[in-house]
């Protein structure tokens, strides 16, 4: 990032915190006396006579979470808007409730810049999948971005079919080097995983692919320390079911049906396939469209019963039967599971999916079948006390005040501590209040806020952080005008202030994006994808470089017809 | 007209009205942006999915069989299941409701019987320094957010002494059985004191105002002078007489704030994070759980309009001079 383009903190949170409703930005279209000396980015910059110029780029709107939702990614956006102003484009933010924002971009399409948290994923191609093909653009089917490119498709529909672990990872990456060119969406900031907690009580946070630092490898490997027993987190909000096949797939309910159940398989800390700690002891790929795996035969579920091969096949024919919205992606590539022997159970697919046990053996919860089996609407049963496998078990649910579990002893991957609980405590001050004075020992939600900055340094709190697979995207919505050029993404793309945005909004915490493929993806992200210089002067002269012109104003108007 | 038929031309009134409060929630509801199923399904789920969840819950349908089904339900108290958690809207009402029943009526209690003692209090000593003073606490206690006075209690008397509890109904890591055993334990009430205070100190200040401008008025009455000139204390007068007639506007503001207590306070809940109603009412709204919401604002809206019904009542018993012409 240029020296220029580094605003100064006390400035550049001004302008974060500047904006509230729908506000115009117009007047900060790169039009400043400093730029138009100082860089010669402003005024009349590159305007070459109003014979060359078309019509303008037209007014974009960019949509933004109110502050008490997301604080600093409500500055973040208003800094983004900002610079788009810089650029030249005349922008406009609207601010409405997370609801309304989240139906108007993924339902309707009715915006032009929109940025959020992307979805956590255990591969990347499930999510691209839904964002980015082409055949997903009608409403509310997922490609809010409107990207179109039968490339991109291709990729995906190989990766997905390709058995061969080592092919996939060069498909990922050529697709990769393909979005990152074409610029659909735009990685603003790579999202970590955090843990920060009481160090005098618990320790060894590990983390995994999927759900970080609350994912079923991390429970199992915690380390208590003194004579502490119990895994006391906290969470903003109530969670709504106890049904691990009727819930939205937030993270509060993911993480904890992720160990109340087990899976056939599961990823260790290295997000590879390990049968120490899985249901499967075994696995094998019989042939394109049928695996099989080896199940354990000494397990149980929570309330005594034997979980065997039957309960396995129960649960695949059950959710593929029944069409469980959950899993629905999942289901779609079900036939049928069937019990081979007492150990044994064979998964059927109706077609080829590559990366089959990542992306369903790993997620799909056995169920016991003598407690499913009855029950013919599965998603919308009301469960009270929910019945797994996994290392911890239900132990009482006070709705809107606390949820808690407890070790499950005879699990083959026991957990170090005997009850975790997590209390519903909305207010974050009163949490690092817990957190120091070890009435709570972890903090689950990750916030990274103002609290975790100045309690990190304390001697008994530590705060581990590890790039997640998810970030925080920059979508322009290639149905308005001028959005669907790749060089006007770019020019955006270039305006975005990530570094500051790292550094001044969010604490130094996490890392400027560069690639909408994580690094936490291991094998799968590659660094060889084109970058982009971070500055407001790069992204004008590629603009103009496309042919685009500046106004009087600083605006930018198409080439003249 | 005679008691009876006030009685029953107010219980139509009253039917009415509910109607239209339960018509006007459902609409402004359904006309609010936002897909309801954006906050139930998952953002992997095909479009096939989605689909299917949105015809279990009857929003394929067109709105007037919506309306007509919702209406047809609301008459036997049937408001439907949440989206978000499959349980009956009753059951969610009940599990939250008490919880907020007890912080919000403890406060009340306490705020009502200081508010009006302070306020037959300052009206009788009209232009002292105690009226002054406390005069300025009742504005200052109306006028400061009760989320920042909750925010400073839990950071003096919690954070910094450790004599109250930070958060929650009972202290963390138990499983605390029935609802009457919670809140008849020690734990229980500590945990209540904090929120209790900081509400009734908010609620404190209506009462006390209403009561001091209203003991004012009775005090420049002529039956104050001829109680004094039948030699009763001056205790007797203020308590006895100028209190009792000063009381019955405090009946009206009594009856809306007490309706408005069930409805929670979201501010409070969220501080002390006390799990009511205000907050999973404000929640169900943001996730678009219609029949959470609906039946959530109807138990409020109920309240009201019934407690209002019984203080045009109880007006009458009360004060023989009120007629029902």
């Amino acid at each position: 990032m240029s020296a220029d383009d580094t605003a100064g903190r006390r400035e550049f949170l001004n302008k974060a915190g500047a904006t509230a409703g729908v506000v115009g930005l117009t007047s900060l279209a790169g039009c400043s006396g400093d730029d138009s000396e100082g860089d010669g980015s402003g005024g009349s910059d590159g305007s070459d006579g109003s014979e060359n110029l078309g019509d303008p780029l037209p007014t974009y709107t960019y949509l933004n979470n109110a502050q008490s939702y997301n604080p600093p990614r409500h500055d973040a956006i208003n800094l983004i808007a900002n610079q788009f102003g810089e650029l030249g484009f005349d922008m406009e933010i609207e601010v409405l409730e997370w609801g309304t924002l989240f139906n108007r971009v993924d339902v309707e399409y009715d915006y032009d810049f929109s940025t959020w948290h992307t979805f956590f994923t255990i591969d990347p191609v499930l999510e691209l999948g839904t964002t980015m093909y082409s055949e997903n653009t009608s409403e509310g089917d997922g490609n809010f971005a409107g990207y179109e490119n039968p490339d991109a498709d291709e990729l995906m529909d190989q990766y997905l079919v390709e058995p061969d672990s080592d092919a996939r990872v060069d498909l990922v990456h050529e697709l990769q080097q393909t979005l990152m060119e074409d610029m659909p969406q735009m990685p603003v900031i790579d999202m970590p995983d955090i843990a920060a907690f009481n160090n005098n009580q618990v320790d060894n946070w590990e983390q995994e692919l999927e759900l970080g630092y609350n994912s079923y490898w991390t429970m199992i490997n915690l380390e208590m320390q003194g004579d502490e027993t119990t895994l006391k987190g906290y969470w903003p909000e109530t969670l709504s079911t106890m049904n691990v096949l009727g819930h939205n797939d937030e993270n509060k309910h993911t993480y904890q049906f992720a160990v109340m159940y087990d899976t056939l398989l599961r990823l260790n800390g290295d997000g590879e396939f390990d049968t120490e700690v899985s249901l499967a002891t075994d696995y094998e790929r019989v042939d394109e469209t049928t695996f099989e795996y080896t199940i354990r035969t000494d397990h149980s579920f929570h309330d005594g019963e034997d979980l065997t091969a039957e309960d396995v096949a129960f649960t695949y024919n059950y959710i593929t039967d029944n069409e469980v919205p959950l899993f629905s992606v999942q289901a779609g590539f079900l036939e049928s599971a069937e019990v081979v022997d007492d150990s044994t159970v064979r998964v059927n697919l109706s077609e080829p999916l590559g990366p089959f046990n990542r992306l369903v053996a790993t997620q799909l919860p056995i169920l016991p079948e003598h407690r499913w089996a009855d029950r013919d609407e599965p998603s919308q049963v009301n469960v009270q006390e929910p019945v797994g496998s996994g290392p911890l078990q239900f132990d009482y649910w006070e709705k809107g005040s606390e949820f808690g579990l407890t070790s499950f002893d005879e699990h083959f991957a026991p957990a170090d501590f005997e009850d975790r609980y997590w209390r519903v405590i909305p207010e974050a001050s009163t949490v690092w209040s817990n957190l120091l004075d070890g009435t709570l020992n972890y903090e689950p939600f990750g916030r990274i806020d103002r609290q975790l900055d100045e309690n990190r340094e304390e001697d008994n709190i530590s705060v581990e952080t590890q790039p997640a697979t998810s970030f925080w995207h920059c979508t322009p919505n290639e149905r308005s005008g001028g959005l669907d050029d790749p060089a006007v993404r770019k020019a955006a793309y270039n305006a975005i202030p990530r570094t500051s945005i790292v550094d001044q909004v969010l604490f130094g915490v996490p890392e400027p994006g560069f690639n909408v493929v994580s690094p936490a993806f291991g094998p799968l992200h590659t660094e060889d994808v084109t970058t982009y210089e971070e500055s407001v002067e790069t992204g004008r002269q590629r603009l103009q470089d496309a042919g685009y012109v500046y106004d009087d104003e600083g605006l930018v108007h198409f080439p003249a017809e | 007209m005679s008691k009876a038929s006030f009685v029953v031309r107010r219980l139509l009134q009253l039917g009415v009205t509910i109607w239209a409060v339960g018509t006007a929630l459902f609409f402004l509801f359904r006309l609010m942006p936002g897909d309801p199923t954006s906050f139930v399904v998952s953002s992997q789920m095909t479009p096939e999915a989605r689909d299917r969840i949105i015809a279990s819950y009857g929003l394929d349908q067109p709105m007037h069989v919506q309306y007509v089904r919702y209406i047809q339900n609301a008459l036997t108290l049937d408001f439907g299941q949440s989206f978000h958690s499959n349980e009956p809207v009753q059951d969610v009402i009940w599990t939250y409701l008490p919880n907020t029943l007890v912080l919000m009526l403890t406060a009340f209690v306490i705020a009502y019987i200081l508010g009006i003692s302070l306020g037959v209090l300052t009206g009788w000593y009209r232009g002292s320094r105690f009226e002054k003073s406390t005069v300025v606490t009742a504005l200052t206690a109306r006028s400061v957010p009760t989320f920042y006075v909750g925010l400073i209690v839990l950071w003096v008397f919690g954070a910094t002494f450790d004599v109250i509890p930070m958060s929650g109904m009972t202290t963390a890591g138990q499983d605390t059985g029935s609802f009457l055993s919670m809140v008849t334990s020690v734990d229980f009430v500590q945990h209540l004191v904090a929120p209790a205070a900081v509400l009734a100190f908010y609620f404190m200040g209506y009462p006390l105002l209403i009561m001091r401008s209203s003991m004012m008025e009775v005090l420049s009455e002529d039956f104050i002078d001829v109680c004094r000139a039948k030699g009763l204390s001056e205790r007797a007068i203020m308590f006895k007489h100028a209190a009792r007639n000063a009381m019955l506007p405090i009946l009206t503001a009594a009856a809306i704030a007490l309706g408005y207590a069930v409805g929670g306070s979201v501010l409070i809940e969220t501080v002390f994070a006390w799990p009511g109603i205000g907050r999973e009412m404000v929640r169900a709204v943001l996730r678009r759980d219609f029949p959470v919401a609906q039946g959530t604002f109807m138990v409020l809206a109920g309240t009201i309009i019934t407690l209002n019904f019984l203080a045009d009542l109880l007006y009458g018993y009360l004060d023989p001079r009120v007629t029902y012409d």
